[in-house]
């Protein structure tokens, strides 16, 4: 078959087509990405027909092998599921009181983009490339660009898009990085929720950590001493694992106030470091950013005209901090709060980087 | 040349796509120890290791094309290392005459080895990565042995993909 061209010749033909077509690929060509398109949708019956075929052998061989780790974990999900509803309504009620502030001062609230639902329709096939390929594409508005996210945080960014799918590239991807800000207080690490009454009286230090919260709940009510006639009482949301102190304060005869808690921003890049590792957040001036955070701070998109999602996406928290050595600056590691192994429904954000403030 | 166009239409293609197809929608969505294992590059090497280097980087640059146009990976990169990884294979097993099936997937298995390390290797050198990730060291004996232990079954797709027929040795008689 080859006779004509000879063994060296062919080796040789095939290495500078491939390096070409690494050049083309590399520069950007409409052909290959027609190309691409093309295979893709000659592909997506035969993948359909393969999952159709693989799926009931998939099913079986699930059902043997996991039941006794999927019932654990739906129990495990049950109990947290449980706790998540006290958080839930502190939440709401955090969002409610937010939303007033921003209204009563007359600013717009930091992330109000509309979102597109997509479902997960591939992964990589490749062990090196962190992506995965979405059922929605340019017909439903999709640009390259565009962040994603999931229930918990930003996933990842839109690479490439075609008519009906697109490819997201995942913050894990040591290609991938986007500006990011570290919101932490002076005391991020024990969670300062006190609230001081008029007289020096603090009543509600909790002083737990994310990382710390138990599913105990202990319910302290603290009465101000002299402060005795009609009272009015709240009642705030059960956070598992959080001391809730309900205060009884009199009516009229004290003052509360609530000290603002000194928040620290830092901007940084954060950039992935492969798959099942935390990424990396590396700031300009490393030594004075390192300072002031804390582990378990936490990390969302910093947004502007140079950045490549709106402000005020969740990535993820603080994880580790590995102060720097000579010349090298300091390892601010972050652990994403999406889990990009078990991706099933993610959402696009319809945002184009440049352009904030702007819809496309 | 004509010959070659044909088999890379009529049989290369056809079996390439179902192959990728099956390794995308098994074998890369259920990781074994944290490894994906490559069908794809197991094809590679068993078509390699039965039809010579030329043939078998023919079979790695067509069939790393279609894994580089569907997984959407860098156009060439993976041709160019699967290339190399049919080539390795073919190459290896032309040293001996007519090897035993254990010896073959030895052959397929530096093949494979060739291949998995090549991508990375590959991203290294046009900047994509900035160094070699240290999973490399379990990632590529992981897929390297199972395209060896694979090559077995594959080798008569592989085969008949690139279009040859099985080596058939004849006694002399006088």
């Amino acid at each position: 078959m080859f006779s004509s061209l000879g063994r060296r010749r062919v080796i040789v033909l095939v290495v500078l087509t491939c390096l070409l077509l690494i050049t083309l690929d590399e520069r950007g060509n409409r052909a290959i990405d027609g190309l691409r398109s093309a295979v893709g949708a000659v592909l997506h019956p035969i993948d359909t027909a393969t999952r159709a075929i693989a799926l009931p052998v998939e099913r079986v061989w699930s059902a043997a092998m996991d039941y006794d780790d999927l019932r654990r974990e739906n129990e495990a999900l049950r109990d947290q599921l449980e706790h998540m509803k006290g958080n839930d309504i502190e939440a709401r009620s955090a969002i409610l009181e937010y939303r007033e502030l921003l209204a009563l001062n007359n600013l717009a609230a930091r992330f109000s983009y509309p979102t597109l639902p997509a479902a997960v329709v591939g992964e990589s096939p490749s062990n090196y490339q962190n992506t995965v390929e979405i059922n929605v594409g340019s017909r439903q508005g999709v640009r390259v660009g565009m962040p994603v996210t999931d229930g918990a945080g930003l996933i990842g960014r839109i690479t490439r898009v075609y008519a009906t799918r697109s490819i997201v590239l995942l913050i894990t991807d040591p290609e991938f990085s986007i500006p990011a800000r570290v919101l932490s207080t002076a005391e991020d690490v024990s969670i300062p929720t006190g609230t001081t009454v008029a007289g020096s009286e603090t009543t509600t230090p909790s002083g737990a950590t994310a990382s710390d919260l138990t599913s105990t709940t202990t319910s302290t009510t603290t009465t101000l001493p002299g402060l005795t006639g009609a009272t009015s009482t709240t009642t705030p949301a059960t956070v598992p694992g959080a001391d809730s102190t309900t205060t009884t304060v009199a009516e009229g005869s004290a003052t509360a106030t609530t000290t603002p808690a000194e928040v620290v921003r830092e901007t940084g890049t954060l950039e992935g470091q492969g798959a099942d590792k935390a990424l990396i957040l590396r700031f300009i001036d490393s030594l004075t950013a390192v300072t002031s955070i804390r582990v378990g701070a936490v990390v969302d998109t910093a947004g502007g005209i140079s950045g490549l999602a709106p402000q005020g996406i969740p990535i993820g928290v603080i994880s580790r901090i590995t102060p720097g050595t000579g010349t090298r600056g300091a390892i601010v590691e972050v652990t994403p709060n999406a889990v990009l192994r078990r991706l099933n429904f993610v959402a696009v954000v319809m945002y184009v980087p440049g352009a904030d403030g702007s819809l496309p | 040349m004509r010959s070659l166009a044909l088999n890379a239409l009529t049989r290369l293609l056809p079996v390439g796509l179902i192959t990728l197809s099956v390794h995308r929608v098994v074998f890369a969505r259920h990781e074994v120890f944290d490894v994906k294992l490559q069908l794809v590059l197991a094809l590679v090497v068993a078509a390699g290791t039965t039809a010579g280097a030329d043939k078998g980087a023919i079979a790695g640059f067509v069939l790393g094309l279609l894994y580089d146009i569907a997984g959407n990976t860098p156009l060439g990169m993976t041709a160019l290392a699967y290339g190399m990884a049919g080539m390795t294979a073919g190459y290896v097993q032309g040293l001996t005459p007519d090897p035993q099936w254990w010896l073959a997937s030895i052959f397929a298995t530096l093949g494979a080895a060739v291949g998995e390390a090549g991508v990375p290797a590959l991203e290294l050198m046009t900047g994509r990565v900035d160094g070699l990730d240290p999973r490399l060291a379990w990632t590529v004996p992981m897929v390297a042995v199972s395209c060896g232990l694979a090559c077995t079954p594959l080798m008569p797709i592989g085969r008949w993909a690139v279009g040859v027929r099985r080596k058939k040795w004849k006694v002399i008689t006088e």
